[in-house]
């Protein structure tokens, strides 16, 4: 933008007004700096509490937390060798997590806005989590406003894009998911302060995408890798879930769970912790009906928050599965289990 | 001569960097900000064309700079101000606006006075860059 | 008052007997009374005269500022007259101020006549100030009724609508009056107002005396001022405006001057308290009909407001002011030259500009206020500030007032129109830093200075007032102060 004068130095006297060099306001004087106390940093960033509490509140995972943990090393030096003048450029913080459905990628983003938002790396620390379908219209011209709408609502947070290679329809030149990932990559390039963007998806897909979009490849400087849940954690992951419902299992019934679980993932359509909520709801709804139908007078605090093996067995798992459903109507799987 | 309206026409032009605290300060207070552009500065010209519609919804003004550097993109040859609406009830009207983006060379008005009875004159103010037509203003 | 008497109220055929009954004795004192949502409520600070039973005097107070006179009449059997009664309900000591007494009383809404500020002020200050059992009077705070608030036409433009129309959002308005007050031709006093509007004011303004003298004549004030108004408009692109004052000695030359003030296009008229209030609500409607902000200059009032024992406090007038309909009402600067601490200048700001103003006796403000969604009146603080205060002016005084520099403009060593760009400046880099977040308060002295590197009129101004200041005891301060907290 051009300077223009000041009104003050038009008209008729002459100005003796010293040459604009300074702006009026100036930015808070960063002290000098030469030595930083990086456990101190740690400390005061919060960053430790936000680890602390994924470690606490996210079983399993140990490779998912190893590596947010060397990110967040990374990113607490890259901030003190900025404050020391050795580093200029904001670092790339734009990452990819791949996994199969329900390992806690959505949850582990969330954690990560945190943490970015901790260490200064983002303004506000909110996680905006879209796909396709939000960014991509189905006409001509409404992929543009519609995809940046949804980078504006992002800034100053984290981008979540969950099965992010849906936007690339490799079959259909004209495909409007083109348009998103132009603008995408701009602003990824562009705006590295103003947002970070996480691509998810599945392992073998995100590859596919990477492979044919390198923009997207050359952009992203952190890849997470997911891991299943293995029975024992998600057996656990059950416990603490119903627990936190206030119910509990019977000792037959934590038998029939770890059973399920093994069934169950063998099963189409298996996704790891969403599939143990989804089965919980249905323990919950027969336990109900159970209890409506059979109780013969009040019940207690015990009867009202025991699921008891009855209420696992009935479901079809044990039973082979859900090819009959899946035939049937291949969107409602998930509630039939 | 400089058009000095808006809340910081008197401080040198604003840097993107000084124009995200003062958007900053109108999005935590809960209000929508939006850009408008002109190639008509008449005081009483009240309707600037809409960049887009008011922001509801970004909680970063870093929106609103994406935006503006669009629009300079298209209209940086003029004025582009920045408005920030507050609905609350008992204001429900523009609670900041200041100008972002301004023409390197700003002509000015022309007065014109007609004298009409008893020594009255009755005032008209012009752009002398609307004697262009639209399009052709500032270039 | 820890033990207030009970009802003392006559009865029966005794309380018509002819001959003299104690006000408190004739239904003037109710202490069980529970005011209405529709009853008006006046604090008083009684002073009654020695030996006069505090309770008494408040009696009296609501007697004769309602139905009551000196003696019983049987006439009052005609009427439903203990709804007509004023009724004293509550007396308190003054806390620190032996003597004195707060006394509340409620009147019934059917007392007064809707919209009119001259019938409710000739009930509440009519007789009752002249009262010989009382040493000083003094009408602290009022609450009025939403009931009551809604029969007002209230500021015929409000602060919204100004602002819109001034095309001017988000800081103070800035404004000076011209100066010398007296003396002028139009033609020098013209001069003034271009160079301060041209140098960066909103608004210039005639001071409360310039009327029509033989120096200078209105119609060629009015026409000098909208040439220097035009001319400075077309220098810097913005809406500016000089409140040319139109109080005059009747309401027809008072019609006629702001009725060509409109004619040439002036956003603003101007009017003093001196005019009266029904001449104020008079231009009030005037203002509302022509499209008109309406300035109220605040002359005379230090003759009933200053003192705290007798008169009317200034935050009632505020009040009446914001029911009668002007746009502009000066209300104190803290810092400046006249009368106003800060707790108390605080008060008045609210009760312009509030939707709802709740209780808050550390402020004066005695009761909860709904405004009913009358338009909000802009305060004006002048006399006496300068450019180097701007922090302070902002951090007491906030974004919706008009900051007038008369001496702070035209004083300045290198002319009005340094003056003025001194002043938008600083105001403007003050503005800044706050919405920046910044500590303008602390930091004030250190962003005026970091302003001026690029302004050199400003550095000017802040080397000429350097350190200049008012530094007076207020006399009208808050008789309630936050007490010390324990935690300590």
């Amino acid at each position: 933008m051009t300077t223009s004068t000041m009104p003050w130095e038009s008209g008729g006297r002459p100005s003796d007004s010293t040459a604009v060099s300074t702006p009026a306001i100036q930015k808070l004087e960063t002290a000098t700096v030469t030595e930083i106390d990086l456990a101190q940093e740690f400390e005061s960033s919060g960053v430790r509490g936000v680890l602390e509490e994924l470690d606490r509140s996210l079983i399993g995972l140990k490779p998912v937390k190893n590596r947010i943990r060397e990110t967040a090393a990374l990113l607490l030096v890259e901030r003190a060798r900025k404050a020391l003048g050795l580093a200029h450029e904001t670092p790339t913080l734009h990452m990819s997590f791949t996994g199969n459905p329900g390992t806690g990628k959505t949850t582990v983003a969330l954690k990560m806005a945190n943490l970015l938002h901790r260490l200064g790396y983002v303004r506000k620390g909110h996680l905006v989590t879209v796909t396709r379908d939000d960014l991509v219209g189905q006409y001509i011209g409404h992929t543009a406003p519609k995809t940046k709408e949804v980078l504006k609502k992002a800034m100053g947070g984290v981008l979540f894009i969950d099965e992010a290679y849906y936007l690339y329809r490799p079959d259909n030149e004209r495909d409007y998911g083109q348009e998103a990932i132009e603008i995408l990559l701009q602003v990824m390039e562009n705006n590295r302060d103003d947002l970070v963007v996480i691509l998810a998806g599945y392992a073998d897909r995100m590859d596919r995408f990477f492979e044919s979009n390198p923009g997207f490849r050359s952009r992203i400087a952190h890849h997470i890798d997911f891991p299943d849940y293995t029975d024992d954690e998600l057996l656990h992951i059950a416990t603490t879930m119903l627990d936190a419902q206030n119910y509990r299992f019977t000792d037959t019934a934590r038998t029939a769970m770890a059973e399920y679980i093994g069934l169950r993932r063998r099963q189409p359509h298996f996704a790891n912790a969403r599939s143990i909520r989804n089965a919980i709801d249905r323990m919950r709804l027969r336990q109900a009906n159970r209890l409506f139908e059979s109780a013969k007078g009040p019940l207690g605090v015990e009867a009202l928050s025991t699921i008891e093996e009855s209420d696992l067995r009935a479901s079809r798992v044990f039973r082979g599965g859900l090819d009959i459903d899946i035939a049937r109507d291949a969107g409602k799987q998930e509630s039939q289990e | 001569m400089r058009v000095t309206q808006g809340a910081f026409s008197f401080l040198p032009d604003l840097t993107d960097e000084q124009i995200h605290t003062q958007v900053q300060y109108c999005i935590d207070k809960g209000w929508a900000v939006s850009l408008e552009y002109t190639d008509d500065p008449h005081p009483r010209n009240t309707y600037w064309e809409m960049w887009g519609h008011p922001m509801f919804d970004n909680p970063d003004a870093a929106a609103l700079l994406y935006e503006l550097n669009e629009c300079r993109k298209q209209f940086g040859h003029g004025y582009i101000r920045v408005v920030a609406f507050d609905s609350t009830s008992g204001w429900e009207s523009v609670r900041l606006s200041f100008i972002v983006n301004r023409p390197s060379e700003e002509p000015g008005f022309r007065l014109s006075r007609q004298e009409v009875k008893g020594r009255s004159i009755q005032y008209t103010t012009t752009p002398y860059t609307t004697d262009q037509p639209e399009g052709q203003r500032y270039r | 008052m820890n033990e207030q008497p009970k009802s003392l109220t006559v009865t029966g055929k005794a309380r018509y007997a002819a001959g003299v009954l104690e006000y408190k004795k004739m239904g003037y004192w109710e202490p069980d009374y529970e005011p209405k949502d529709t009853d008006i409520i006046a604090l008083f600070r009684i002073t009654p005269q020695d030996g006069v039973d505090p309770v008494e005097a408040a009696a009296a107070v609501a007697g004769e500022s309602s139905t009551a006179t000196w003696t019983v009449v049987w006439t009052d059997r005609l009427t439903a007259c203990e709804k007509y009664r004023a009724k004293a309900y509550r007396v308190d000591p003054v806390p620190g101020a032996d003597g004195q007494y707060f006394a509340y009383i409620a009147y019934d809404l059917d007392l007064f006549e809707p919209g009119s500020i001259a019938n409710l002020t000739a009930s509440i200050i009519g007789n009752v100030f002249g009262f010989k059992p009382l040493k000083a009077l003094r009408l602290e705070d009022m609450r009025l009724p939403v009931a009551y608030v809604k029969t007002f036409q209230g500021p015929a433009t409000g602060v919204v609508v100004e602002r819109e129309r001034l095309n001017c959002y988000g800081r103070p308005l800035l404004g000076a009056t011209v100066k010398p007050k007296l003396g002028l031709s139009g033609r020098n006093y013209g001069r003034v107002v271009y160079e301060a509007l041209k140098g960066g004011l909103d608004f210039t303004k005639d001071d409360e005396n310039i009327n029509s003298q033989p120096f200078m004549h209105w119609r060629d004030r009015f026409l000098y001022c909208m040439e220097a108004v035009n001319k400075a408009s077309a220098a810097t692109g913005e809406v500016k405006g000089t409140y040319l004052n139109v109080t005059a000695a009747t309401m027809e030359d008072m019609y006629e001057r702001a009725e060509f003030a409109a004619e040439l296009g002036s956003v603003i008229v101007m009017i003093d308290l001196v005019i009266g209030y029904t001449a104020i609500q008079s231009m009030a409607k005037w203002a509302r009909r022509n499209n008109m902000i309406l300035h109220l200059h605040r002359a005379g009032h230090g003759t009933y407001t200053r003192q705290k024992s007798h008169g009317v406090s200034f935050r009632v007038i505020a009040k009446w002011m914001r029911l009668a309909g002007v746009d502009h009402i000066h209300a104190g600067t803290v810092v400046g030259k006249l009368e106003g601490d800060p707790a108390t200048t605080r008060g008045y700001y609210d009760f312009c500009l509030d939707e709802f103003t709740p209780q808050n006796l550390q402020n004066g403000v005695f009761f909860d206020q709904h405004w009913a969604s009358l338009n909000k009146m802009m305060p004006v603080a002048s006399g006496g500030i300068h450019a180097g205060q701007m922090h302070q002016l902002i951090h007491h005084l906030g974004e919706d007032v008009v900051l007038q520099f008369g001496g702070g403009t035209i004083g300045h060593p290198h002319g009005i129109a340094a003056g003025a760009t001194a002043n938008r400046v600083a105001l403007e880099a003050m503005i800044f830093a706050r919405n920046a977040g910044r500590d303008f308060l602390a930091d004030g002295p250190t962003i005026l200075a970091e302003a001026a590197k690029t302004c050199t009129p400003l550095r000017q101004a802040l080397d000429t007032w350097k350190g200049v200041s008012f530094n007076y005891a207020s006399t009208d301060t808050p008789d309630f102060v936050p007490t010390a907290s324990v935690s300590a």
